[in-house]
């Protein structure tokens, strides 16, 4: 009758891993915290993505005011892939309204002006507040600064005098942005929904193992056993993470096939890839994480006093790590050694390295791992204690 | 054998056992009976180490339950108040989980998971999930497993307590057929007529302490009253341990 303690954490291991393989609400909800971020990256590309990249090659719909005073402008738009449509009858209203997104108008003094070979005034109405009407303005003023340049240069050049004397600079904007590094604006949201899947993956099994337990009066029998509180710990602890791991390895492979397989440059005018090296290097850095995650939900769900109180809780643990990631997408963070100690923020950070291909330091990811693991175990010690309070029969360990 | 000297167990302000001292014997029954909430409960979860006394000292088998948990747990075979199964696993696989807990494993472990089977007339339910079992059925697996590594002490909380006639019936056969093979059962119940049906030793417990210790014959004659039923009420000094 004489075992290791590792074979009876291998006996509870074992039985909680059969036990949730059956039921589809554990599996349920890793498999679902697992697709809801590629699904949602997916999404995000075909809509957005469409928007922002094909811009450029729409015709411009423009209202202008008073076309008839300026033929050769209109004609010189119309070549530039703007369509000429009747202007609103109140410009300023129908702008600051949004209706529409920048109106041109062209006053009745315009022809006397261009001809005397004065500045001749036009306005272009936009709402710089805005953001959506952004692009359609600044098309807008460099057709118009185009125009403009070109009748200069016109002139000078009938007054017998080169336009090249009138040009103090030559700026020539290099944009050194590669297409990748556009499409990782969207990717930045990935640390992120890849902590989301790290703390739904094992959820279901934890919640089943403690709450769950007390819940159906399975729990005092079970406690009788001879097995120290630890192992019975240990056991339960273990049992999900291949379940986290699973829906970590599930939902990086459907990233991986959006990225590689899907047409992606057909949708959003180039390809990108993230290729499997750097998918499994993304994979090594989440699984520390997985373990303290497993921790955290073991703690929660020991105090929570039913299944239903466990599930809500345990379900807005992944907001925690939004924190950070929200941030992320917004404000660059440079890959800071401090920035490692802290978990959950550390990881994404390293995350997006991967993604953009930069190099990875050993020495970051050690401290990263080594903050995570060194916490896990912290607070697998703290469950550890909880269970072995005799409150743990009664609820609110 | 399981001695119990002036447990004490008290949860904040509320005395849960005040002072209970008696010897449960080797191939004896012996009840504790009382009305609800005298202390049986917590009486046995300090028997099977799940609470610690505050005083006193409980021994099974010459180990003490506070500092040789583990000792008197392999000792011990225990069917709480709380019984619960695992729904999605079989019956078979229930029981064969707490055995491997107890470190059985193999061709010893499958003999006595099968044998226990045979003894509670599981066979036909054997190897369905819990899900859906009657409480009888549910009752025996939570048995079943509670024995499977051959326990010398029995502990039952209220062992019938939900079950028909035809199931307590069959549950007393099996308390019995546990003292001829020479086990020390202890089991409580706040039903006079299954102590009386049952027991070679009656330990009645109010209100967290002893107020009778003895066999049936001794406590109809130290109460000089011919049925037992009477003797019970006289000893609590009220008639509310007789729900049944």
């Amino acid at each position: 009758m004489n075992t290791t303690a590792w074979e009876r954490v291998g006996v509870v291991f074992a039985k909680e891993a059969t036990d949730n393989l059956r039921d589809r609400r554990s599996l349920g909800s890793a498999v679902l915290g697992a697709l809801l971020g590629p699904v949602l990256i997916l999404i995000l590309l075909l809509v957005l993505g469409k928007a922002l990249f094909n811009q450029g090659e729409k015709p411009l719909e423009l209202p202008v005011q008073g076309a008839e005073n300026a033929p050769n402008l209109i004609h010189f738009l119309e070549q530039n892939n703007v369509h000429i449509r009747p202007a609103p009858a109140d410009p300023q209203a129908a702008v600051r309204n949004g209706d529409v997104e920048a109106v041109l108008i062209i006053p009745a003094d315009y022809g006397d002006a261009f001809t005397s070979g004065r500045p001749a005034m036009v306005q272009a109405l936009y709402d710089s507040s805005r953001t959506s009407a952004q692009p359609t303005y600044s098309r807008l003023s460099s057709l118009l600064e185009a125009y403009s340049r070109q009748v200069g240069a016109l002139r000078l050049q009938a007054r017998g005098i080169s336009p090249a004397v009138t040009v103090g600079l030559a700026v020539v904007k290099v944009d050194v942005a590669t297409p990748q590094s556009q499409v990782l604006i969207f990717l930045n949201m990935l640390p992120y929904l890849l902590m989301f899947t790290i703390f739904s993956g094992g959820a279901g099994v934890i919640i089943d193992a403690t709450a769950g337990e007390r819940e159906r009066n399975s729990l005092e029998p079970l406690l009788i056993n001879p097995v120290a509180r630890r192992e019975f710990v240990a056991g339960k602890l273990l049992a999900s993470l291949p379940f986290a791991f699973a829906a970590v390895l599930l939902s990086l492979s459907a990233f991986g096939i959006i990225f590689n397989a899907i047409p992606m440059e057909e949708i959003i005018g180039f390809q990108m890839s993230i290729d499997v090296r750097g998918l499994g290097v993304i994979f090594l850095i989440c699984l520390p994480m997985v373990l303290l995650a497993s921790a955290i939900q073991m703690i929660i769900a020991t105090f929570a006093r039913s299944f239903k109180e466990a599930q809500t809780y345990v379900g807005f643990l992944p907001l925690v790590p939004a924190l950070p990631g929200i941030g992320l997408a917004f404000l660059p963070v440079k890959p800071a050694l401090w920035t490692m100690l802290i978990p959950t923020f550390g990881q994404q950070i390293l995350i997006n390295q991967v993604m953009r291909g930069e190099m990875v330091s050993a020495l970051n990811v050690g401290v990263s791992v080594a903050v995570t693991l060194v916490l896990a175990v912290v607070l697998t010690g703290v469950a550890v204690r909880l269970y072995e309070r005799e409150q743990i029969l009664f609820g609110r360990a | 054998m399981i001695e119990v000297k002036n447990l004490h167990k008290a949860f904040g302000s509320v005395v849960a056992v005040e002072d209970v001292s008696f010897t449960a014997a080797n191939g004896a029954i012996t009840g504790l009976l009382g009305p609800n909430g005298a202390g049986k409960t917590t009486t046995l979860r300090m028997l099977y180490t799940l609470l610690q006394p505050d005083r006193g000292s409980a021994v099974v088998d010459g180990y003490d339950t506070a500092s040789a948990q583990l000792e008197v747990q392999r000792r011990v075979g225990a069917l709480p108040d709380a019984r619960g199964l695992y729904p999605r696993l079989t019956a078979r696989e229930n029981i064969r989980y707490y055995g491997r807990l107890h470190g059985l494993k193999g061709r010893e472990l499958e003999d006595n998971i099968s044998r226990l089977i045979n003894w509670l007339d599981l066979v036909e339910v054997a190897d369905r999930r819990t899900e859906g079992f009657s409480t009888g059925e549910r009752l025996k697996v939570a048995i079943a497993r509670a024995l499977v590594h051959g326990p010398q002490n029995v502990l039952f909380d209220e062992p019938t307590s939900g079950l028909d006639v035809m199931s307590t019936r069959a549950m007393r056969d099996f308390i019995r057929r546990l003292r001829e093979e020479g086990k020390c059962v202890l089991f409580s119940s706040h039903i006079m007529q299954e102590v009386a049906a049952l027991c070679d030793q009656i330990v009645i417990i109010h209100r967290g302490r002893v107020v009778a210790d003895g066999s049936p014959e001794a406590l109809r004659q130290r109460t000089g009253l011919d049925s037992l039923e009477e003797a019970f009420v006289k000893v609590i000094g009220s008639e509310e341990g007789l729900e049944r």
